[in-house]
């Protein structure tokens, strides 16, 4: 038996059978060929935030983290080919110095690609879509152990299907990303009341490239994050106190340190629905909650997309977040949120703690049979299936 | 401006009790325990807190910097680092300063409507 796996919050461990670390397509291919004449399951494993066990296995689990790195890019296209083991925090140094940068980041940057990909990763801006949707082409080890390769304009509902697929049609061992040209951004930080957010938020959303706020449930105050390409989007507002200012590369200035770890739950709304469903959640967090939750909520923004698995898919959308200090307690608070969420049309973000099954799942995703249909044919035997999957897929 | 360090380096209040409910706007009428650190020093001063409860074991510590010559004021309510302390229960603190500080606790409580307020020094230990 390996050492127990721990992931980022501490929430979810497990001893695997053996981990297993390759280095190129042929390790892999031979891995899963090895898998099936052995009749074993695989899983694979990413940075390790996930706080969900879609990792989870007691046979063999297949680490990224030596398929790391930048393999081409086209100065044309702005396309890049990156090997799926890359942090993000290093692919986004390693575009700068070629004048390129991804669309956006998460709030953290420790996560590697393919698994910010695999759970639907995304930032905040009305007009931004997630992480995966920088997706457009791919080769991976499918569940025959075949290499497949895969291009948006080749395939592009097979694209679809790749773009948040839980690690369940194969190991990418090489990703395309359309990327940007690289720009200087501006990020400020403002406090300010509750009540003043909500009057503004409007124009916060569509007036800068991306903006968030988080709100604190035991004072009513917000901090209020906008960042945007110098010389663009808001500045100097007049109904907050400004707290922070940074300028710099985005992938410098985006993401945040994490250290004091924490579980979360978040889900996807309509954007519409977005202020209802958070003046719900705080007036319930006010009323039941608080006398154990000091952790702030998260509001983002994010465009729709094309993903059969993804939570923003064909709907731009709000997600907002609820935290608690991984010491802490957290099913009582989040599962007492969480029927809110589901009354707004929520779907939640697939690497974070969610509680719904297949049956409650399939209803939410209008593309979730032919997902099935696709898993079906790329992965046959189940080799990337674990009891995880198969409970929130059905299968 | 007289340059001479003011206070201790050690200070402990007993007291502490957060009402769960609050009545009336937030921040301003939060029921909260709050504290008051006045660092006259011309050196930045480190404040670590240890929590105690009547039942459980300690927490912390939690950390708060307060800049050389400033006062800082902050409510424990809204402390989450290492860990949020809950609301409704009896606690005590301990605080310790790098360089000698004034500390000061001050209690509101708005679990009804007319505001009940208490400001006591907290016990110097140094």
């Amino acid at each position: 038996m390996a050492e127990e796996w721990v992931n980022w919050s501490g929430s979810l461990r497990f001893t695997p059978g053996v981990v297993e670390r390759p280095n190129n397509e042929e390790a892999v291919r031979q891995l899963v060929t090895q898998a099936l004449e052995q009749k074993k399951k695989i899983r694979i494993a990413g940075a390790g935030h996930s706080s969900v066990p879609l990792v989870k296995t007691d046979q063999i689990l297949v680490e990224q983290g030596k398929m790391n790195g930048v393999i081409a890019h086209d100065e044309e296209t702005r396309r890049v080919k990156v090997l799926p083991g890359i942090h993000i925090a290093e692919i986004g140094e390693a575009l700068v110095r070629r004048g390129l940068s991804m669309h956006n980041t998460g709030d953290v940057d420790f996560q590697r690609l393919a698994g910010a990909f695999g759970t639907g990763t995304h930032g905040s801006g009305i007009k931004l879509q997630n992480l995966p949707g920088m997706l457009t082409g791919c080769r991976l080890v499918d569940g025959r152990g075949r290499i497949r390769e895969f291009t948006q304009e080749n395939n592009p509902e097979m694209m679809n299907a790749l773009r948040v697929s839980l690690g369940a049609l194969g190991f990418f061992t090489e990703l395309t990303i359309q990327t940007e040209t690289a720009r200087k951004f501006t990020r400020e930080e403002y406090c300010t009341h509750i009540d003043t957010c909500m009057e503004h938020l409007d124009e916060l959303i569509n007036k800068n490239m991306m903006f968030d706020f988080y709100w604190y449930p035991r004072n009513d105050l917000v901090k209020l994050r906008l960042c945007n390409p110098e010389g663009e989007g808001m500045n100097k507002l007049s109904f907050a106190h400004k707290i922070k200012h940074e300028e710099g590369w985005l992938y410098q200035i985006l993401p945040r340190d994490r250290k004091l770890k924490f579980d979360e739950m978040e889900y996807a709304i309509p954007y519409e629905a977005g202020p209802a469903c958070f003046q719900e959640i705080r007036k319930r967090v006010k009323e039941k909650h608080r006398q154990y939750v000091a952790w702030r909520l998260f509001y983002r923004t994010i465009a729709a997309d094309e993903g059969y698995l993804s939570p923003f898919h064909k709907r731009d959308s709000v997600t907002i977040a609820v935290l608690q200090n991984n010491v802490l307690e957290h099913e009582r608070y989040f599962n007492d949120i969480e029927p809110i969420f589901r009354a707004y049309g929520g779907r939640p973000h697939w690497g974070k703690k969610f509680s719904l099954k297949a049956e409650e799942l399939r209803p939410l995703y209008p593309k979730w049979d032919e997902f099935l249909q696709i898993r079906k044919e790329m992965d046959p035997e189940g080799v990337f299936l674990n009891e995880y999957l198969k409970e929130i897929l059905g299968v | 401006m007289s340059n001479k360090a003011v206070g201790m380096k050690k200070w402990a209040f007993s007291d502490g009790y957060i009402p769960v409910q609050s009545t009336g706007h937030e921040p301003d009428f939060v029921s909260s325990d709050k504290l008051s650190v006045l660092n006259t020093t011309k050196e930045d001063a480190t404040i670590n807190i240890t929590l105690y409860f009547t039942d459980g074991e300690p927490v912390g510590e939690f950390k708060i910097e307060v800049k050389a010559e400033r006062v800082r004021k902050f409510r424990i309510n809204d402390l989450i680092d290492p860990q949020a302390i809950p609301l409704g229960v009896a606690y005590a603190g301990v605080i310790e300063s790098n360089v000698p500080v004034v500390v000061q606790f001050t209690k509101q409580n708005t679990a009804q409507s007319k505001l009940a307020l208490m400001g006591t020094m907290a016990f110097p230990l140094d």
